[in-house]
């Protein structure tokens, strides 16, 4: 997880359109959003209704594209033009929170009449000028603020908080507000305003996704849905040390890193094996660091990965015991990163039962519970690399005791990893309430914590559960879906 | 001001310094000490002592604890200053903090000032008590022993002794207000404890200080917590029984209390009070007697045991039961539990010892003995430790690599042959790390395919290089690192001069201070 935190922009309030003479303005939209976040201390609850105002931009097919934290939760959306104050409703038609990209539809296709789309440019050169738009804090009208690309890199999406795609560094002023917002060339879109530092970690530094990001996201979608990046799933490390270099076999040419790690279930399992040293990707020689050199720049190997699809294949050319040899490696979706990532446009799951509360733990639930169980919090932060997921699909915990009677000595159990009820091994929530929905005496709860079990009378929990629900105000004892 | 003074003050300072850093407060919330204390201001309200100073002496020690992170060098050595009840012939009864990790210890006498040299005759972290013994013998002729009482009980008084600069005694009395068993800094064990309510004040020379009643001593103090004003004191029958064997014998059983009536229900129990065994220490005295994690402890030694774990003691009252298993019975001696297992009533003789804590995998507490490391070519390697993990910092729970604070906090789950943990600490740059820069705190596995268990393990496996590597497997990324074998015997005398490193190993946990 990187030290410093990239805010994403926070949607600033604006009111007001203004006429612009310049085509681009045209196509910019502005984006009204009334979301609502569940609260993961009080699941049974929808949460708290909040708005905001970002920006997008019209492109073929009369979709506005933005950013997806810009409509993450959204209730509803209006979008108005530049010179039409007039507010249209709008739908999310895809979201990808793992790139921070979504595409919305207007309902009303009058909505486009005299809007012209934009189109995408390439990867802009170092040093080269871009001008951002948007509607950024500091006023109500349109604004634009132009600087020159600093830098090509890698960088972690802090929508999602995991993912790490191709990033341009830019050094104009990119403020709340500005998400969603085109970041123009020559008339062409290089790029989506979407992340920033605030102004007491560094200055002048914004970013956006560069064109590779978005043209992925739009070809994944054309057969109707978004699905996930897809990953190698695996570690590797750096090959500089000369003794290590020739421990392997390797000539002093700088080339190749080697395998740490390859996880279980993952894209590369039963194809590379830790140790490996992989020396080209696609054709494409590694460098020791990992890096390979691209038409437009130095990037990391997996750059390679991510403009791939589902089912495509990776061809990577290795070493292992000391023989060269080529493996394919066909493409999936890392699953078990997801439990890591920032989740949106999902309810909180949850079991009430005797006043316990059963929370299948994730980042979301993380972020507002910070709870201090060892167990738990190394279970969460190692869930891939010690493939924690072949034990535990989910991480449930006993969240939280609604006090009643029937619970008065059930003791501090909170936080704690649920193992097992009634000698059913939970590795779900719906373990949990299905356990719960078969009748027994007694309930008996085990949990990975040192401690006795937890046990519950099933009569003296179904005397109480109305009470329960009644007294905290939960409309409904259990919510399994997401 | 006179110069005698001026010291004094000095050493306050110095001592408020330490205690503001990594050591735990003796006096907590105190606020700035005033530099010349003022006598004191209670007005007695029992026939204040009549001990003198002639059994209570001032020990000054030097202390100084390893750094785990370089643990080739010491960290800067602090002082603690206390005073010491004579209890017999040239036995000097402290705590143990007062002198942990000591490099020096004086003796000085209050009135006269004068000095002596001292050594630690035994010491015990458990109970937080040490013995020490004047160099010269004769530095204590004309010293009173002072004899020891165990009777007390709550609401008794009891008098905290403190040296005035003048080389008075300065007498607060305080009033006993609880007994129970409770944590024991240093290891944290339980063992039994007073609660004293009393006004001290913060004076010069704060670790250990005698608690006495109708001029015998009642225990010495170990904690004082200014914001109540409640002091901790070491009583009688764990000094007694410190006296006998320096080590304590433990049970070895966690446990919880049985208040819940479904959870009573569906174990069956239909006898009152009892406590529900959760955890059964490995290799401890539970385990050999068979006890079990579920079994019911209904009574001790005939003793019914509430549904807390207490038990009626004679002397004491409502006290915790393990005060039997660690203190009123000798090590080697044997308890009798009435357990309920499986709904059956059942009665099991546990013959409780010391545990043996030779075997620990990550010790929760180190004092008086050197950490073990070795040194490859620039990779330092450590066994993980408590006092390791320590080195982040009060918030090292937090702080310190998760997985290696995980290691700590489930060590008991381990396979009982894993040995120690050992630990890529960090990495000296130097030509033969080259790329390997960014990496510490990694656990190894294998050293040239020879499995890691001890610092010694890790000595002996470098002496076999595969093919003129030092091959290093990791538990986690990077899972492995090469070292050219002879490079890093070539670079290794610039390396031990480079980093000023007095030796690339030491192998064993070379005890130091101690006989």
């Amino acid at each position: 997880m990187p030290m410093t935190r990239l805010l994403p922009l926070a949607l600033a309030l604006c009111l007001s359109a203004w006429t612009h003479a310049a085509p681009i303005a045209e196509s910019l939209v502005r984006i009204e959003a009334a979301s609502q976040e569940p609260n993961y201390k009080t699941p049974w609850s929808p949460g708290t209704v909040v708005s905001g105002v970002g920006a997008g931009f019209v492109i073929d097919g009369d979709r506005i594209m933005t950013n997806a934290h810009v409509v993450s939760n959204a209730r509803f959306l209006t979008v108005s033009k530049e010179g039409d104050p007039k507010p249209y409703t709008a739908r999310v038609l895809h979201v990808a929170h793992d790139c921070d990209l979504a595409l919305l539809k207007v309902d009303k296709a009058e909505f486009f009449n005299g809007t012209s789309p934009l189109e995408f440019g390439g990867l802009p050169e170092i040093e080269s000028v871009v001008s951002v738009y948007g509607y950024p804090i500091g006023g109500k009208r349109l604004s634009v603020t132009r600087g020159i690309v600093s830098r090509i890199d890698f960088q972690t999406y802090s929508h999602s908080g995991v993912d790490s795609h191709l990033t341009i560094q830019i050094d104009a002023a990119i403020n709340p507000g500005n998400s969603g917002g085109p970041v123009m060339q020559d008339g062409k879109v290089v790029g989506v305003a979407f992340q920033g530092y605030s102004g007491d970690v560094a200055q002048n530094v914004g970013y956006m996704i560069p064109v590779p990001v978005v043209e992925r996201f739009l070809k994944d979608v054309e057969d109707g849905k978004y699905d996930r990046y897809i990953d190698l799933a695996i570690s590797y490390q750096n090959l500089f040390n000369p003794a290590a270099r020739r421990a392997l076999g390797l000539e002093d040419d700088d080339r190749g890193v080697m395998v740490g790690a390859v996880y279980g279930g993952g894209s590369s399992d039963g194809i590379l094996k830790a140790g490996d040293v992989l020396l080209e990707i696609d054709g494409y020689p590694i460098a020791s660091d990992g890096s390979i050199r691209l038409q437009n720049g130095v990037v990391p190997l997996t750059e390679i990965v991510e403009r791939k699809f589902r089912g495509e294949k990776a061809k990577l050319v290795i070493i292992r015991d000391r023989k060269k040899q080529t493996v394919a490696v066909p493409l999936d979706d890392p699953w078990p990163f997801t439990l890591q990532s920032n989740a949106y446009d999902e309810k909180p799951r949850y079991v009430i039962y005797g006043g316990l509360v059963f929370q299948p733990v994730d980042r979301n639930f993380l972020a507002t519970h910070d709870p201090s169980n060892q167990r738990l919090n190394y279970s969460f932060d190692f869930f891939v690399e010690d493939e924690i997921y072949r034990d535990r699909k989910e991480l449930v915990v006993l969240s939280n005791i609604l006090p009643d009677p029937v619970n008065a000595h059930t003791g501090d159990f909170r936080y704690s990893l649920i193992n097992e009820i009634n000698g059913r091994r939970i590795q779900t929530l719906q373990d949990v309430a299905q356990a719960f929905a078969k009748p027994e005496e007694y309930y008996v709860i085990k949990t990975a914590d040192v401690g006795p079990p937890i046990v519950l009378e099933r009569k003296a929990v179904l005397a109480s559960t109305e009470n329960i629900l009644k007294r905290y105000g939960i409309a409904s004892e259990q919510n399994l879906e997401k | 001001m006179n110069p005698l003074l001026r010291l004094i003050a000095f050493c306050i300072l110095a001592q408020a310094a330490v205690l503001g850093g990594a050591f735990q407060p003796r006096f907590q919330q105190q606020s700035q000490p005033t530099p010349v204390p003022s006598p004191s201001p209670a007005t007695s309200i029992e026939t204040p002592t009549q001990v003198t100073t002639r059994s209570i002496i001032r020990v000054n020690s030097t202390n100084q604890a390893y750094d785990y992170q370089s643990p080739w060098q010491k960290k800067p050595s602090y002082s603690r200053r206390g005073l010491g009840v004579l209890i017999g012939e040239n036995r000097i009864l402290v705590t143990a903090d007062l002198v942990a990790n000591s490099n020096f210890i004086e003796l000085e006498k209050a009135a006269t000032g004068e000095k002596s040299t001292a050594t630690i005759e035994r010491i015990s972290y458990e109970c937080n008590l040490a013995i020490l013994r004047a160099t010269n013998p004769i530095f204590l002729y004309g010293m009173i022993p002072l004899p020891l009482e165990g009777k007390v009980s709550i609401g008794d008084s009891a008098t905290v002794l403190q040296i005035e600069p003048n080389g008075e005694l300065a007498r607060t009395p305080g009033r006993i207000s609880s007994i129970s068993v409770a944590p024991y800094p240093l290891e944290n064990l339980g063992l039994l404890a007073f609660k004293l309510s009393i006004p001290l004040q913060q004076r010069d020379g704060s670790f250990t200080l005698p608690a006495v009643r109708d001029d015998k001593l009642v225990g010495l103090l170990m904690r004082y917590d200014a914001r109540n004003q409640t002091a901790d004191i070491i009583p009688m029958p764990v000094i007694s029984r410190f006296l006998d064997s320096v080590k304590f014998p433990r049970l070895g059983v966690s446990y919880s209390p049985l208040r819940d009536p479904q959870l009573r229900r569906y174990i069956g129990l239909k006898e009152p009070g009892g406590i529900y065994v959760t955890k059964i220490s490995p290799k401890s005295s539970a385990a050999s007697a068979g006890l079990r994690e579920g079994d019911v402890i209904l009574a001790v030694n005939g003793l019914p045991l509430d549904q807390d774990g207490n038990y009626e003691d004679a002397e004491y009252g409502r006290i915790l039961f393990s005060h039997i298993s660690s203190t009123l019975t000798a090590p080697g001696g044997k308890v009798v539990l009435k357990i309920l297992r499986n709904t059956k009533i059942e009665e099991i003789t546990v013959k409780i010892e010391p545990m043996d804590r030779s075997n620990t995998i990550s010790p929760s507490f180190i004092a008086d003995a050197a950490p073990p490391y070795f040194i490859l070519g620039g990779m330092v390697f450590v066994e993980l430790s408590r006092p390791y993990l320590q080195e982040w910092g009060v918030e090292w729970t937090k702080n310190a690599p998760q997985r290696l604070v995980n290691y700590d906090a489930f060590q008991d789950e381990l396979p009982t042959d894993r040995g120690k943990i050992i630990v890529l600490a960090q990495i000296l740059p130097s030509p033969d790390t080259l790329g390997y820069d960014h990496i510490d705190n990694v656990v190894v596995k294998e050293l040239n395919g020879r499995p890691i268990k001890s610092i010694a393990d890790l000595a002996e496996a470098a002496k076999h290089p595969v093919e003129g590597f030092q091959k290093i497997e990791l538990e986690e990324d990077p899972k492995w690192l090469f070292l050219d074998a002879a490079s890093i015997e070539a670079n290794r005398a610039e390396l031990i001069k480079h980093y000023a490193l007095p030796a690339t190993e030491r192998l064993d946990s070379a005890t130091s201070a101690l006989p």
